[in-house]
């Protein structure tokens, strides 16, 4: 536990001694601000469904900057040497370097906070259907920054890293659209399963279901699972 | 092997692909005991070094590490290993204390002996002036030494060091030597350097690699007099040269003979003699020449470490490439 912990601290003083993390976040929430803004006075919204499918897209987009670094940076500054012979397990190095990441999606969550000041001072959203989307947005982000860990991990340039984990992130968000094209119901019961966006939607009206929830940690583990796999192999 | 033995390197070898890197290498590395392992590039050294760390694992073969086998018990192995690879591995964005907590945390250093440690380890490698510093901003004196710091950070039973004097100038090449000298009083020290006065000065044993083979391992005396066997005896001598090459073949233990005109005096030659490695072999070869010729020098070539090491590695150019 230590050595994640040491690991988890090291990240956190890395992102924030980089400009990554803050222009994460600013992008993040400049942009979840607009369409907030845009949902609330042009769309006449009087929830954060609207906000939330947004924020789930823009999140799509920026999971793969957190994550491109993790262990991808490590190679090439060659500090993975230093991180591969201390006493760390590959689980404790990929641990820690998720929940650095985790990290950073809990910042941008926070930020959001703001948005609901002017809906409760103005309206009467439901507050469960929020608390929902919020806990959808973050089991999304977890699964993505999972995904982004994984390529980081096999791939020794970060821009290569965020490039796979950007097309695979919006191959699984828009794998829900292939339903329109399929008969077979098993088909499209499976690439309904298998996206993030029908999971997604589902949360942010308020449905929690174990099958969404199920989804996104199995899809965090099986990705944390491969990482901490490869760093094994790879000795 | 002894009880002593803190590395141990049984029959390892390592294969990248078809590509083998080092085959069969076995050496021992006692507690107190400084090796120094030399090679030229491409050796093996480094490859050896990382398989010894626990950084990757050998094809075949063990290595074990205070009685842990690196292949199964890295980690725990880990906690017993200070390593400084060919490239510091040093986090930029980082400053140089903030550094060494996060190293001195993960090998288990109490949050209560954290300050003390860092101090001491600082201390040693001269760093107590860029404490605050961003590592981006060091030299590369001082990136050299800070790798070095986190390797003795936590005051590990094996130290190794890939090239640690590398980058350093001589002043702080000194200091270095002293801090490795000093630590491997009571540690196993296995350090890779090209600079054979280094291996010379500091390691108590040398292990010459090549093509990843173990070609010699002996203290830096052991080797010199094992490269003895066939020393050289340089002499200069006025002599007509077809008469003298046949008197030198004629005395025992004079194996080769090589004669060059001396540029400076006509009709004295320079001549090398490749010679058995006992006593007695000038005296001859002075008793045979003298009492015939002019001879005006007489020497018997004592051979350096690096003439040794290159002795070594051009004596088996191609065995490794071709396996």
């Amino acid at each position: 536990m230590s050595g994640t912990r040491a690991v988890f601290q090291k990240e956190i003083a890395t992102y924030f001694r980089s400009p990554i993390a803050y222009y994460v976040v600013a992008v993040f929430l400049l942009g979840s601000g607009y369409f907030f803004l845009y949902n609330i006075f042009l769309g006449g919204e009087t929830a954060m469904a609207g906000t939330f499918q947004n924020m789930g897209v823009l999140l799509l987009t920026l999971a793969p900057v957190i994550s491109m670094r993790l262990m991808a940076t490590e190679y090439s500054a060659g500090t993975a040497e230093l991180l591969l012979t201390l006493p760390l397990t590959p689980w404790q190095i990929v641990l820690g370097k998720f929940l650095g990441a985790a990290t950073i999606l809990l910042l941008i969550i926070a930020g959001t906070l703001v948005d609901l000041i002017p809906l409760y001072f103005f309206g009467t959203p439901e507050t469960t259907t929020i608390l929902a989307g919020y806990l959808g947005f973050l089991l999304l982000g977890l699964a993505c920054l999972a995904v982004g860990l994984l390529f980081s991990t096999v791939t020794h340039n970060q821009i290569v890293a965020a490039l796979l984990t950007a097309a695979v992130l919006l191959g699984f968000w828009f794998v829900g659209h292939l339903q329109t094209f399929q008969t077979s119901a098993v088909v499209r019961g499976l690439v309904g399963y298998l996206s993030f966006s029908l999971h997604f939607t589902d949360f942010i009206q308020g449905l929690v279901r174990t099958e969404g929830v199920v989804f996104y940690v199995v899809v965090a583990a099986i990705a944390l699972t491969l990482s901490a796999g490869y760093l094994q192999w790879r000795r | 092997m002894s009880a002593s033995s803190v590395i141990v390197l049984e029959s390892v070898s390592k294969r990248y692909g078809s590509r083998a890197v080092v085959h069969e290498l076995s050496f021992t590395v006692e507690k107190g005991e400084i090796v120094g392992f030399l090679g030229p590039n491409g050796a093996g050294k480094t490859t050896t070094m990382r398989m010894i760390a626990g950084f990757t694992a050998a094809t075949s073969g063990r290595v074990m590490v205070a009685g842990r086998d690196m292949a199964t018990e890295n980690v725990d192995g880990a906690r017993l290993i200070g390593y400084l690879p060919e490239r510091p591995p040093l986090y930029d964005t980082l400053d140089v204390s903030a550094y060494l907590r996060f190293v001195a945390k993960v090998k288990g250093v109490r949050r209560a002996a954290l300050p003390g440690e860092i101090e001491r380890v600082a201390t040693a490698c001269r760093l107590e002036a860029v404490l605050r510093d961003e590592i981006f901003k060091l030299s590369k004196g001082y990136r050299q030494r800070l790798g070095l710091a986190q390797a003795l950070l936590g005051s590990p039973e094996v130290l190794l060091l890939d090239e640690p004097t590398a980058s350093l100038d001589p002043g702080q090449i000194q200091e270095t030597r002293e801090v490795i000298r000093a630590f491997g009083a009571d540690h196993a020290v296995l350090l890779s350097t090209h600079i054979l006065a280094e291996a010379t000065l500091i390691c108590g044993r040398v292990a010459i690699i090549n093509h990843g083979r173990l070609l010699a391992i002996d203290s830096p005396a052991g080797l010199q007099r094992a490269m003895e066997q066939t020393n050289q005896v340089l002499l200069r001598v006025t002599a007509e040269p077809s008469a003298l090459r046949a008197v030198l073949l004629s005395v025992e233990g004079v194996h080769a003979v090589n004669l060059r005109t001396d540029g400076a005096d006509a009709g004295v030659w320079s001549v090398e003699c490749q010679v058995e490695a006992r006593e007695g072999v000038e005296a001859a070869i002075a008793r045979a020449v003298a009492g015939r010729w002019d001879l005006h020098q007489l020497e018997r070539r004592q051979p350096t470490l690096e003439n040794i090491f290159l002795r070594y590695v051009q004596d088996l150019p191609e065995r490794g490439a071709a396996a």
